[in-house]
């Protein structure tokens, strides 16, 4: 609908050279595994697949509007109308957890081959789309586009090394840290490199600071918010905390909490294993907490918040067009409100006009009672009934003190899932909710 | 420097020597460390060999049995000097730099050149003396009276205490040394012009708080000075939107969001035509929404907050109503609001006439 001639004319250029460079890359993994002898066959693969994205390149030169690989429309459509908040995240909730699982198929170097191509063919095939690419092309969000390869590129590299330590510790071998334990001088090795590392990033910098000018716009009124209006990219997981919390908890304490969690992550931390080399199956329980915390509670929210929130923060499919007009209902209610007036029909508690300052504190608490009770369950009950189920073991060894540090982090990190499964699913706005002195859970 | 240098030997000697017990006789040693070196450096001095023993050198001479720090620097040097196979003969100009200078030299007329020499090769030479030294000690004691035994040539005793040099022509070149000794005196006594302060306040620490805290203080009363700024450019709180009739039943007026963010709506509040002036700052975080006409709603750009006409939250994040600032009909008719008050739903403020006027 909005892939125009001339859109498709100024980006073919462009996804020439993308192909062309994507079948270079492939034509040198070829050379290499060629080399390497023993591995014909996915030689001939990736030899086949450059030959393929050669002719892909040269379509896209043509410049002619139908003949530049794009996604049909049937799927992009389709890609649209399924697409929200909640799919997405249960989405990358579930690939993460097959990733995680099938993680010995996925660390394998060809299969993660093939797997870096068909983001790379899937991202070009999508850029074809005028609405697409406006977003991923804009030049505060190319940061993001590196983010999702280089998170994907170390992620990989370190599973990889884990499950290589993880099999030689199965079998009462050395961890592959211990066996290659070369040490290098600081000076000259460590500095020479970070030397070169600087001058080179400061190029690439001022490249980068070139080719993609930073993004100016007219000056700042407190009177005129643009639309949508968005945080610097790696404030954007927590804008997207902010549309499910009161800004004091989502702004100021869950962040706060961040800091103050990894800082206490090496006391609270009672597993010795895994000092100094790469490994999943000795520290699970570790690993799982804080690939939970960072890639679903912050870097599927950046991503989420860059391309997928529009204007008025509404969610768009990453094919349509970013309307101001789109019309979503997200009308939600507070847990008194549902309690009180729907549960047991009738009205909320309301002090008398009038009345003192004692007696209105008193029917806002009988207000509130539900979210209150609900809140206490869940932090003060919850982490000592845990302590004698799941957390037993933890509990034994950690004691007192610091098995209720981690449980109450834990419980807190958690809220942030469980209200925003509570938005989606009962159109929960605050399960506390006391505007009168601007506190909001 | 030299002096300094000096020191250090003494206390490590002293330190070295103290695992011999007799803390005594050890202390008053390392005290006239430089003097004892002095007196049995193989050196030869060539003027003023003042043979005036000092205390120190008699106490570990009658010593015997333990090492004096002398007996161990002169016992070392003649093993290194025995192993070089050649008779040290240093050039010294004060007791402070009496070390062995390892390079055999003629006792030749003292050039300032092989005074600093001297005084350069002091550091090195020590440190390698006393490794030794450390080393020969451990067997066992040697006594004063074995050390003239070594084939080294016999030191003559010189006895040239800084304080009482007489400033000969030669000895020009030391004389830097000195200044050490009144600063010393005055910074134990703290009675000089330097100690005034000190004594005056408490202490150094007590002196350095309060200059700190005062400039603090001061500091932070000059900032606090732009708080109170000469002119304040702020645009008056009151202004006026026309009569009544300019705003039809059920329109949302936006064009005084630019200057004034205020929304000036007609609307139907609780079942009360009512018009009010609303302030464009979402209860969430601050941000301007937008009147979206089609659908009848503000809605805020920053995390979807959305509120009805008559600015009541029902969607996304805020947690409570727009404000409504003060609004009334002015003398001359035209509708006044002032930006000073405002009026917040929960509190029940909407009720306040102020908050509105009737149509």
């Amino acid at each position: 609908m909005h892939s125009s001639g001339f859109f498709l004319k100024d980006v073919a250029g462009f996804l020439g050279g993308y192909y062309a460079f994507m079948a270079i890359m492939n034509g040198v993994a070829a050379l290499l595994l060629w080399r390497k002898k023993g591995q014909i066959g996915w030689t001939l693969v990736w030899t086949v697949f450059a030959g393929f994205l050669l002719v892909l390149a040269s379509l896209a030169l043509s410049g002619a509007s139908d003949l530049v690989p794009a996604l049909p429309t049937s799927v992009r459509s389709l890609v649209n109308r399924f697409s929200g908040p909640v799919l997405y995240t249960l989405g990358t909730f579930v690939l993460l957890t097959v990733l995680f699982i099938f993680r010995r198929f996925f660390v394998q170097p060809m299969v993660a081959w093939s797997i870096l191509n068909a983001m790379l063919l899937l991202m070009g095939l999508s850029m074809a789309d005028e609405n697409f690419a406006s977003i991923v092309m804009k030049p505060d969000n190319v940061p993001i586009v590196g983010l999702v390869f280089l998170l994907a590129f170390f992620t990989w590299l370190a599973t990889s090394q884990a499950v290589v330590n993880d099999d030689r510790i199965a079998r009462g071998l050395p961890t592959v840290e211990k066996e290659n334990d070369e040490k290098v001088l600081v000076w000259p090795d460590l500095v020479y490199t970070e030397l070169i590392c600087m001058v080179a990033v400061s190029a690439f910098l001022l490249l980068w600071a070139i080719c993609l000018p930073a993004p100016l716009e007219e000056p700042a009124s407190s009177v005129k918010t643009p639309n949508p209006s968005k945080a610097p990219w790696y404030f954007l997981g927590l804008q997207e905390m902010l549309v499910y919390f009161d800004p004091w908890y989502a702004g100021v304490v869950l962040p706060s909490l961040v800091i103050f969690g990894l800082m206490a992550m090496p006391y609270l931390d009672f597993n010795k294993k895994g000092n100094g080399y790469y490994s999943i199956e000795e520290r699970k329980f570790s690993y799982l907490t804080y690939q939970f915390g960072f890639f679903l509670l912050w870097i599927t929210l950046i991503i989420l918040g860059t391309f997928l929130r529009g204007p008025n923060w509404n969610f768009f499919g990453p094919f349509e067009f970013w309307t101001p007009y789109k019309v979503e209902v997200l009308n939600n209610v507070d847990l008194p409100q549902m309690f009180w007036v729907n549960l047991l029909d009738q009205p909320l508690p309301k002090a008398p006009s009038g009345a003192s300052g004692l007696v209105q504190a008193g029917y806002i608490l009988l207000r509130e009672a539900p979210g209150l009770l609900v809140m206490g369950a869940y932090l003060v009950l919850l982490p000592p009934l845990l302590a004698v189920t799941v957390f037993r073991g933890f509990y034994a060894k950690m004691g007192f003190i610091r098995y209720m540090i981690m449980a109450n982090l834990m419980l807190l990190m958690l809220t942030l899932p469980l209200k925003m499964a509570l938005r989606w699913t009962l159109n929960l706005k605050y399960i506390v909710s006391i505007p009168e002195i601007s506190l909001n859970f | 420097m030299a002096e300094k240098k000096k020191m250090t030997v003494a206390e490590i000697l002293a330190a070295a020597r103290a695992t011999g017990g007799q803390d005594s006789a050890a202390k008053p040693a390392a005290l006239k460390e430089p003097e004892a070196v002095a007196e049995q450096s193989a050196v030869e001095v060539p003027a003023k060999p003042v043979p005036k023993p000092k205390p120190a050198a008699a106490s570990s001479a009658a010593g015997g049995a333990r090492p004096g720090v002398a007996d161990i620097l002169a016992m070392a040097r003649a093993k290194k000097a025995e192993a070089a196979g050649t008779a040290a003969q240093a050039v010294s100009e004060k007791p402070a730099a009496a070390a062995v200078k390892p390079v055999a030299s003629k006792p030749a007329p003292k050039s300032p050149a092989a005074v600093g020499a001297a005084k350069t090769g002091v550091q090195r030479d020590t440190a390698s003396i006393l490794a030794a030294a450390r080393a020969a000690a451990k067997p066992g004691p040697v006594a004063k009276a074995d050390a003239p035994s070594r084939p080294a040539p016999k030191p003559r005793e010189t006895a040239k205490p800084i304080e009482e040099k007489a400033a000969p022509p030669r000895t020009v070149a030391t004389l830097p040394a000195k200044p050490v000794k009144p600063a010393k005196k005055g910074a134990a006594d703290g009675e000089d012009r330097r100690g005034f302060l000190q004594i005056a306040m408490g202490s150094a620490m007590a002196m350095g708080f309060t200059a700190l805290s005062v400039t603090g203080g001061l500091f932070t009363l000059g900032l606090a000075r732009f708080l109170f700024p000469n002119v304040l450019a702020e645009p008056p709180s009151k202004f006026k939107v026309g009569s009544k009739d300019g705003f039809p039943a059920g329109k949302v007026e936006t064009k005084f969001v630019a200057q004034y963010g205020v929304w000036v709506v007609n609307g139907d509040f609780q079942g009360l035509q009512q018009v009010y002036a609303l302030k464009t700052v979402c209860t969430h975080l601050g941000c301007t929404p937008s009147w979206l006409e089609a659908e009848q709603k503000f809605k805020c750009p920053c995390h979807g907050s959305g509120f009805y006409k008559d600015g009541v939250n029902f969607e996304g994040p805020a947690p409570r109503p727009l404000e409504r600032y003060a609004i009334r009909v002015a003398d001359d008719g035209q509708l006044e609001i002032d930006k000073s008050k405002s009026f917040q739903e929960e509190l029940g403020q909407w009720a306040d006439p102020d908050s509105f006027v009737t149509v």
